[in-house]
């Protein structure tokens, strides 16, 4: 029912608002990093879909990037070492933690009274390190891993699903094969790297052709310094006939020194107020890009910067 | 200078302690592990520091684990990536906090230790996760990385290399050799799983007959719970010509932090290790999971 809406919107050409990151805004606000937050924080993590309704959003993104068994498993040397020495359960961790999301992103949507008006993304991200396209398994491996967590969150009641971060032609493909096996439509993001194609080098513009083929009904960029999207969408505008978008990641990558997952911790976002960044979503909207949003470093001030900026402010419920 | 004490004690067959977990005990103190807390909570790190000294270690070994220059590099694509989106000191943020964490280590001895002799070992794990031997960077890269990290924690102060949680030979072998090359003393210490073997399959017996004659001064094995670690004694014992030991962990792994349990608790910790103390080991700590408590009860051993 909330896509319905969405896809109303783009139909008639209007904008439609993304909403904001939630790992990096949630370690912002001095959430631990563990699980995603979604076994000790869940009040921090509800409170933050809360923040974004109130700017105005039309999309709740679940805080499940990158949250597929594969990232508990990768620490282990194997299944039956993370089995002898790991905590118990790691094994459908994130199935579980999946379906929490869900529940706090539904729940606070539900709270607001905006089930009509805001739809909910489930969010695919790489199955290995987001940065790391070297690192991409197979296209097999892919798909079943896929499906496994596209199949949870559309169980657990998501409107569509988001591919985030996609950062190779093949395992976005896979991803597209797999979700769309949930009967809900299904949107691509890639993760573009310095040059503007994807981070693993192939050209931005045959990707988006061939995700849209695959059965995409929306094809984004996002991850990456504002300017660059910019240049992205140019090519994604001229590529593809279906809705595009951006959404940027402002400030500076700042791992932890202790290496494991995708961490989301960045630093000096400050060089990105909100109005500068909702400058930056006019420019987008202007190349013709339909949907718009914040990725790592943006917060819900940026959001609401942005949804004032381009007229689309909240309206009561 | 410190490590000539320690040395002694070893040559005398006595016991000599080592310290137990710090990132776990950082966590156990309910704080995030995420950045090692080496310049956010400098005083905390220290503070554990001197509390495994008053609980008797000889040796404390730095708060490291996995520190180094790669880990931060592997979480970009390449380095045009990271020069786009990456914070700009994480190039040297690596060799920046090992020499934090081996100041810390001597703030606390210089604190507590009084006149007992105590050794700083700079902890260094394998350059990629301790877990995975398949990931482990090829041979020359490795050595050239090792050379880098063991030239810093000199610098900075360190009395000894404690190699831990390595997964193979021959990591082991590139890294014994840049540690000697550095001019540190070497303790080298092994994961090993249930059957008392390396994670590459490999067995201990093999360790020892590669790693002894590089100059290593220690062998030991850790980052495996007491059963498997009693199981990877009775393998290296027999094929160890130096002074070997151990530290088990205690709890389970849940990552990214620990998951504490009571299944080993100081007393019972203790009577299992006198037994590794009875079969000839004489380097006895704890790895994640132990506490000061742990290590206050080893002590009493020797």
């Amino acid at each position: 029912m909330g896509y319905a809406t969405i896809a109303a919107r783009l139909q008639q050409g209007a904008p439609v608002l993304l909403d904001g990151p939630m790992g990096s805004e949630l370690v912002r606000r001095g959430i631990r990093w563990r699980k995603h937050g979604l076994l000790t924080d869940q009040p921090a993590v509800e409170q933050l879909h809360r923040d974004y309704l109130a700017a105005g959003v039309h999309i709740l993104r679940t805080n499940t990037f990158q949250l597929n068994p594969r990232i508990y498993r990768n620490v282990f040397r194997n299944a039956r070492h993370m089995q002898h020495i790991g905590a118990p359960g790691l094994e459908d961790l994130a199935q579980r933690l999946a379906r929490t999301a869900v529940m706090l992103a539904r729940r606070a949507r539900a709270e607001a009274g905006l089930e009509d008006r805001v739809a909910i993304a489930g969010v695919l991200g790489p199955l290995e390190h987001c940065y790391r396209p070297d690192l991409s398994p197979p296209p097999t491996i892919a798909r079943a891993e896929h499906a496994e967590m596209a199949r949870v969150l559309a169980e657990a009641g998501v409107d569509f699903l988001l591919l985030e971060s996609m950062n190779t032609l093949g395992e976005a493909l896979a991803a597209v094969e797999s979700a769309r096996v949930t009967g809900l439509p299904v949107w691509v993001s890639f993760v573009p790297g310095p040059e503007g194609e994807l981070l693993s080098g192939e050209p931005l513009g045959e990707a988006a052709r061939a995700v849209t083929e695959a059965g995409a009904s929306a094809v984004l960029v996002n991850c990456a310094p504002p300017e660059l999207l910019t240049d992205c969408l140019r090519r994604l505008v001229r590529a593809v006939q279906v809705p595009v978008g951006a959404f940027a990641l402002i400030g500076r990558f700042s791992p932890p020194s202790w290496k494991f997952e995708f961490h989301p911790q960045f630093i000096e976002a400050e060089a990105w107020p909100p109005v500068r960044y909702a400058e930056q979503a006019a420019v987008w909207r202007a190349i013709g890009a339909s949907i718009v949003g914040g990725c790592c470093g943006t917060s819900p001030a940026h959001i609401a910067a942005i949804a004032r900026r381009l007229h689309m402010e909240a309206q009561p419920a | 200078m410190s490590y000539a004490a320690i040395a002694d004690r070893l040559r005398q067959g006595r016991l000599v302690l080592l310290d137990g977990g710090i990132g776990t005990e950082i966590l156990r103190r309910n704080v995030s592990w995420a950045d090692h807390q080496l310049a956010d909570r400098p005083e905390l790190v220290r503070a554990i520091h001197e509390d495994y000294i008053r609980a008797g270690a000889d040796v404390i070994s730095t708060n490291s684990f996995q520190l180094c220059r790669r880990a931060f590099r592997n979480h970009f694509r390449d380095e045009a990536h990271q020069r786009l989106i990456g914070a700009p000191d994480l190039d040297q943020r690596a060799d920046r906090l090992l020499e934090a964490a081996v100041a810390l280590a001597a703030e606390a001895r210089a604190r507590t230790a009084g006149n007992r002799p105590v050794a700083i070992a700079a902890a260094v794990t394998t350059l990629e996760w301790c877990f995975r031997p398949d990931l482990a960077p090829p041979p020359e890269q490795a050595a050239q990385e090792y050379a880098e990290i063991f030239a810093v924690v000199r610098r900075a102060g360190a009395d000894l290399v404690l190699l831990e949680t390595v997964n193979s030979i021959r990591e082991a072998a590139i890294a014994a050799e840049q540690a000697r090359r550095a001019g540190l003393p070497v303790w080298v210490s092994f994961v090993c799983d249930e059957d008392g073997r390396l994670f590459t399959g490999e067995t201990l017996g093999e360790a020892a007959r590669v790693l002894q004659p590089l100059g290593v001064d220690a062998l030991l094995l850790n980052c495996a719970p007491p059963p498997d670690i009693t199981r990877g004694l009775e393998e290296l014992a027999p094929s160890a010509q130096v002074p070997f030991g151990a530290y088990p962990h205690i709890g389970r792994f849940d990552p990214p932090e620990w998951m504490f349990t009571d299944e080993y608790p100081p007393e019972r910790l203790r009577e299992i290790a006198s037994g590794w103390y009875r079969k000839g080991a004489r380097i006895l700590g704890g790895c994640c999971g132990t506490t000061p408590a742990h290590i206050a009860a080893l002590r009493t051993l020797g």
